[in-house]
């Protein structure tokens, strides 16, 4: 056992946690941050993205004590007043379908947008290579990503 | 119910406070980015007892740009190497096979000397190294030394237990190529690659190293090649005779037709890129 301080979404957790536990069983299932999915736990599909200081990386592929000293932002991170302006985009160009990969969508086109905010669509669909969408909505995603940069643009 | 059974969990700040772990643990097991040890976790029988953690090692962190060398921190990531404008100027054919390497989360947290450590026969660095030329900084056991890619790949038992600190690479002015082949998605794991480095001169190319690596053995070294290449103008390489040169330096390699195939389309690439430089 470890006594970890894990900075989520910007509130410090103070938690004591077996040495060998995944960050996702942590957020997922002592912190009840539900937007990380479990599915492939093995870096195959991204539903399990988050974002640590501000890079997409895999929860199922961390163990939650090296998660600390760095910024973990999940889905409910985003957007905690208003929808943030990809979540936005995602809803308008019609991108959610079942809804499973949207998390880790949204989580990688942030890291995107963050460190590029004016992408070709080429460099869109190189950002999401890890993360699958089951429903093959990738039209739309990319779509959405690009008038996501048009927005965050105009609106700084 | 956990996924992982548990361990003990060790965060060293230093490269001798790990080696001292690594000694004294019953079973112990170095954590790189983790991408693959902890995957491997999942399944294995073979349990760690102790399990040490290098990314609170700083001196393992970072890209270093010297007169003669660049050096890459073990700890560095591959989206890290991807995007340094040191390695992309000096070592363009390392740079684009990183960013090649899996997906971009899982180059945000996979390391070079993980990919290098991991001693997979697939992985795409080892053979793009071995073309330039690179190094290994290793802290073993007992001693600390460098070694070649090649010496390093071929450690095994006790004497491949310890730490690779840096990955050296020399400025030697080599221009480098890199070509890989996937099964379905550019996303998945290289079924054959080849890695090609060479000097350009007049008219032609010397100190050419020419390295293939697929799923079925360590990289190979093509010395049929590589000579074919060093022995004629570039004006008279030809696809045909170089793929000939190749067929017969695989011959022990047990490559299926379209894993030779795909290098001998490398070649063609390659002798039209140079042709055109
Ligand atoms: C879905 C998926 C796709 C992948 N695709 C590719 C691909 O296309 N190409 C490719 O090359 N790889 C691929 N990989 C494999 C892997 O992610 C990479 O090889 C990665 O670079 C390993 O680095 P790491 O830091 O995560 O290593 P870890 O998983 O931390 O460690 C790997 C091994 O090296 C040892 N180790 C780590 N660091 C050191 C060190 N400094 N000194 C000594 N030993 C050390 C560990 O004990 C372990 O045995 C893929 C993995 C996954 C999960
Ligand atoms: S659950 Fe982590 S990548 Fe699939
Ligand atoms: S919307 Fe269903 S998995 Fe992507």
């Amino acid at each position: 056992m470890k006594t970890v301080t894990l900075d989520v979404n910007g509130k410090v957790f103070c938690l004591d946690v077996p040495d060998g536990e995944l960050l996702i069983e942590t957020l997922r299932d002592r912190l009840g941050f539900l937007g990380t999915k479990y599915s492939c736990l093995e870096g195959d599909c991204g539903v399990c993205t988050v974002l640590a200081d501000g890079k997409n990386v895999l929860s199922c592929l961390m163990l939650t004590v090296e998660a600390e000293g760095r910024k973990i932002t999940t889905i409910e991170g985003l957007g905690q007043k208003d929808l943030h302006p990809i979540q936005q985009a995602f809803i308008d160009e019609g991108a959610v379908q079942c809804g499973f990969c949207t998390p880790g969508m949204i989580l990688a086109s942030k890291s995107l947008l963050d460190a590029h905010p004016s992408p070709t669509q080429d460099e869109v669909v190189h950002a999401l290579d890890g993360n699958l969408c089951r429903c093959t909505g990738y039209v739309r995603i990319v779509n959405a990503v690009l008038s996501a940069a048009r927005k965050m643009k105009k609106t700084p | 119910m956990p996924i992982l059974k548990d361990f003990r969990y060790h965060a060293p700040v230093g490269v001798d406070e790990a080696l001292a772990l690594l000694h004294k643990s019953k079973k112990p097991l170095l954590l790189g980015g983790g991408t693959f040890v902890l995957n491997t976790l999942k399944k294995t029988a073979a349990y760690p007892t102790d399990v040490i953690g290098l990314r609170k090692i700083a001196s393992l962190h970072g890209i270093r740009d010297a007169a003669k060398e660049v050096t890459i921190g073990s700890m560095t990531t591959l989206a890290e190497v991807a995007s340094s404008p040191v390695v992309g100027e000096h070592f363009a054919s390392l740079a684009g096979a990183a960013a090649c390497v899996a997906t971009t989360p899982l180059r945000h947290m996979a390391t070079i000397g993980g990919n290098v450590a991991s001693r997979f026969f697939w992985v795409d660095l080892p053979s793009v190294l071995m073309a330039l030329g690179a190094k290994v900084a290793w802290a073993g056991d007992k001693a600390k030394k460098t070694l070649s890619v090649e010496d390093f790949l071929s450690l095994t038992g006790p004497e491949a237990r310890g730490i690779v600190t840096e990955v050296l690479l020399p400025k030697s002015g080599l221009t480098g190529v890199y070509f890989r082949h996937t099964q379905t998605m550019e996303v998945d794991l290289p079924l054959v690659a080849m890695a090609f480095a060479a000097r350009r001169q007049a008219g032609g190319v010397k100190d050419v190293r020419c390295i293939v690596n697929t799923t079925l053995s360590r990289p190979v070294r093509l010395t049929g090649v590589a000579s074919y290449f060093e022995t004629k103008k570039v004006t008279e390489w030809k696809a045909d005779e170089a793929a000939d040169v190749l067929r017969r330096d695989l011959e022990q390699g047990k490559l299926d037709d379209y894993r030779l195939h795909c290098l001998c389309a490398d070649l063609e690439s390659l002798i039209d890129k140079f042709k055109k430089a």
